[in-house]
């Protein structure tokens, strides 16, 4: 058993609780030595260890903050909490995975992520080519022919070359070593310095399951990452780009007084309404179907009535129909469903067939009045229908527009001079937003 | 009416979600579309810069939870919102953060399941699974406002929660109630005081006994040490004593065990948000939550005017279960209907062994909103 004895970050006297000849040993040394080359204050440095025999380091390190993760996660959790440093806290803290082969492809999305965001986070990945702790069994990082208790002819297919993966996520610091490199102190403490992402990836040997079922040895590893078609050494040193804190101050905060904040609306009109009213508005989408009853409703606002507004289109928002339930009330609104419409508009063709799907004919009464355009035809009988040229005098895209200022021109619904303001607000003058037969109707 | 008073707004349930989030002190948040949650996130995206801040998007539900547990761990309030399949995916994490007593929230906004369902239609029925994610069977606090208002109000709620007991929280709410937008008057906003975890530093009086999961009561709950302070934290998601270290089968291990459910458990009767409308002499109570509690308000009335008494209770504290609050309201009824948006009767088939003594009835559909006519009819032919 190995014992450490003079150190700073770990446990004085640390027992190493792995096998006899485990590299893990050794990366935990170095991970020490490393530190204690950079002096960091220990309060400044978070262990974020992956399940696994790399991850029961973090009982060695009692003068560091540790935190001991889900299978896969440890770098999803360090991406919160050194975003939530750098961003929202001291902006001092160093962030260090300690992560196995096997974390390392079940956590693959949050190291590319982590790369991608170029998050100050360091990823150590302790890579023997197996899971250790549940037996021996075959990872995504075993290479091709290697045996495990899962591949017992030979791993059947190529490893994974993780330092990639990590170029391509445009990671700043990219180290391939082993275990016993003379350098490795220094490698890991050049990647903790590195301000952004960065991963070193060791390898080494599984004592206990790797070396007992290959004819292998630590001073073949190199070998053994090459036949693979890895690259050993410091694949990529450069600090091009911004860390994820800079990038967000400048990209985001920097912009921040651009964002509209929230204005009131002003009750500033009039409504005459006993009871509530409930229109339904039909249409296609992209022609404003949906904004259309988003400003009925807020005209309604405008006359000091509550509203709801309930929308339905398909899971695609750009194609077919649009369709929007909006009740207006002098009083509390329950109910946000339309179950007895007052007016139901139908501008188009999918407009209308969605009101026959959702069968809304069920949700009429004797005096509800459908506004349809003139190129629709509803065969059912016995029901109030206005037919208008919405489409030719208001143009597809205000067609749904054009069904709501006609019925607030002919019935006594709310103040059309709200629903004229917020039309005049997005179109300019109002007699001029449709075709001059359009106000005549 | 005097209108200068009022500030009108058209909102909707996730729009306050996200601002109400704010108003509780959410600093962090990470997101991952999803119909119909995806407003929370644009929401928080907009509103956090604003208020010092940090809103990011996430390459996956599991990262999102992962990346707010760890902003939480670093000390900042934070939270995340998703539907069904989202919560599905973060359930491990959601787990994580009750074994380490880490403060987050995580708001659900139900659609029609199983599994990728009805992305934009609405249900309840995520009910149990948000509940019972645990192994273990911990209580997870879960609140289900249901009006945009509410949603307001209960964010605060929720954070104020995660906050005080150190436990994830979920805020529960649905389609209906996310994505329709209504008049809210925001001068009308009930804002409870927010409430921030207690921190341990060096200098307290107590710092000597305190440990990161350290009790000798079920009610008390120990302060928290942020990553990065000058408190070494020990957080591990595996079995683990007071200090945080990792035992097997230890007495004080199953003991930080079993107190993950005390502490709960022992504020249970602070934790009930509940609203009653009580009919004197009447057989029939109708309890219901989320959208469909809006439903039972308009039903009542119909009922009444019909000329048939009953009381209805709407539930938004839906876990810890508001045990008392319901045998209260269930006191001298005969029927207890229980409405809901599931096809099994999920909160009923929760609530149903504490009414024993009661004619239990549940009132469920499935692809569409209850409506009032539907809970009528099936109370008036009773
Ligand atoms: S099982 Fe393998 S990886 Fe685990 S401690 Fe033993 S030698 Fe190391």
């Amino acid at each position: 058993m190995n014992t450490i004895e003079q150190c700073s970050y770990m446990t004085h006297g640390a027992v190493m609780p792995f096998c006899k000849g485990c590299g893990h040993s050794n990366i935990l040394k170095k991970l020490n030595d490393a530190l204690g080359l950079l002096q960091i204050d220990p309060h400044d440095v978070c262990l974020v260890t992956d399940i696994g025999c790399i991850g029961l380091a973090d009982a060695l390190f009692d003068k560091v903050h540790t935190v001991h993760t889900t299978h896969g996660r440890s770098t999803g959790f360090a991406t919160g909490i050194a975003v939530a440093d750098k961003v929202l806290a001291s902006g001092k803290l160093k962030t260090i995975v300690l992560i196995g082969d096997g974390g390392s492809m079940i956590g693959l999305l949050h190291i590319v992520n982590a790369a991608l965001m170029n998050v100050d986070v360091t990823v150590i990945v302790a890579n023997n080519f197996l899971f250790g702790m549940t037996g021996g069994q075959t990872s995504s990082l075993t290479p091709e022919h290697f045996n495990t208790i899962t591949s017992p002819f030979g791993s059947m297919n190529p490893s994974l070359d993780i330092c990639s993966i990590a170029d391509a996520s445009k990671a700043g610091f990219i180290a391939r070593k082993t275990a016993t490199d003379k350098d490795l102190t220094e490698t890991i403490s050049n990647a903790i310095a590195f301000n952004g992402f960065s991963i070193v990836e060791v390898l080494e040997l599984c004592t206990e399951h790797g070396t007992k079922r290959n004819d292998i040895k630590g001073n073949m590893l190199v070998k053994m990452a090459e036949e693979e078609g890895h690259t050993v050494g410091q694949i990529k040193n450069s600090d091009s780009r911004a860390e994820f804190s800079k990038k967000y101050h400048t990209d985001v905060h920097a912009h921040k007084g651009e964002i509209k904040a929230l204005k009131y609306i002003n009750p500033a009109y009039e409504h005459t309404l006993k009871f509530p009213k409930e229109i339904i508005i039909s249409g296609s989408a992209g022609e404003r179907v949906q904004s259309t009853a988003a400003m009925f409703a807020e005209a309604a606002l405008m006359c000091g009535l509550e509203v709801t507004q309930k929308n339905d289109n398909p899971v695609t928002q750009g194609s077919g129909f649009s369709l929007s339930e909006v009740i207006i009330s002098p009083g509390e609104i329950n109910f946000t469903g339309v179950s007895s419409a007052d007016f139901v508009v139908a501008v188009s063709e999918n407009g209308l067939k969605e009101i026959k799907a959702q069968d809304i004919f069920n949700r009429i009464n004797e005096k509800t009045i459908f506004i349809i355009d003139e190129s629709l035809n509803i065969e059912k009988k016995g029901l109030n229908i206005i037919t208008l040229p919405l489409r030719r005098l208001c143009g597809g895209d205000k067609a749904a527009i054009g069904a709501v200022d006609y019925i607030l021109m002919h019935y006594d619904i709310l103040d059309h001079n709200a629903f004229k303001l917020l039309l005049e607000k997005r179109f300019g003058t109002y007699d001029k937003i449709f075709k001059e037969e359009f106000y005549k109707l | 009416m005097n209108t200068e008073t009022k500030k009108l707004a058209l909102r909707s349930g996730n729009q306050m979600t996200a601002e109400g989030a704010i108003k509780a002190g959410c600093k962090f948040f990470a997101g991952y579309p999803i119909t119909p949650a995806s407003g929370i996130y644009k929401g928080l995206i907009d509103l956090l810069p604003l208020n010092n801040g940090i809103a990011i998007s996430s390459p996956d539900e599991i990262s999102a939870l992962a990346y707010c547990v760890g902003a939480s761990m670093r000390g900042v309030k934070a939270m995340t919102a998703t539907s069904g399949p989202g919560w599905a995916l973060m359930i491990e994490t959601v787990q994580y953060a009750l074994i380490t007593e880490t403060p987050v929230v995580i708001s659900v906004v139900q659609r029609l399941g199983p599994c990728t369902g009805g992305a934009t239609q609405g249900a309840q029925g995520d009910i149990l699974i948000t509940e019972f994610a645990t192994s273990g069977g911990y209580t997870i606090p879960v609140i289900y406002p249901s009006t945009a208002k509410e949603c307001y109000e209960m964010t605060i709620e929720a954070f104020n929660w995660a906050e005080k007991y150190r436990t994830p929280v979920v805020l529960l709410s649905d389609k209906e109630i996310g994505m329709t937008t209504e008049s809210v008057d925001y001068s009308k906003l009930k804002i409870s005081a927010t409430v921030h975890r207690h921190l341990i530093s060096e200098n307290d009086a107590d710092f000597n006994n305190w440990k990161m999961y350290g009790f000798d009561s079920p009610e008390m709950i120990a302060k928290f040490a942020p990553v990065g302070s000058k408190v070494k934290v020990t957080a591990t998601g595996s079995a683990h004593n007071t200090k945080g270290s990792l035992k097997k089968n230890d007495p004080e291990t199953l003991a930080v065990l079993k107190h993950l459910e005390e502490k709960i458990q022992a504020y249970r009767d602070e934790m009930v948000l509940v609203k009653e409308d009580h009919e004197e002499g009447s057989d029939n109570l109708l309890i219901s939550f989320g959208i469909t509690a809006r439903t039972m308000k308009d039903s009542v009335k119909k009922i009444r005017k019909q000329g048939k008494k009953i009381s209805s209770l709407t539930i938004f504290s839906m876990f810890p279960v508001p045990d008392k609050a319901i045998l209260k309201a269930a006191e001298g009824c005969k029927n207890i209907f229980i409405a809901e948006e599931n096809f099994s009767g999920q909160y009923r088939m929760i609530i149903e062994p504490l009414l024993k003594n009661y004619n239990v009835l549940g009132i469920n559909k499935l692809g569409a909103m209850i409506t009032p006519d539907e809970i009528t009819e099936r109370i008036m032919n009773l």
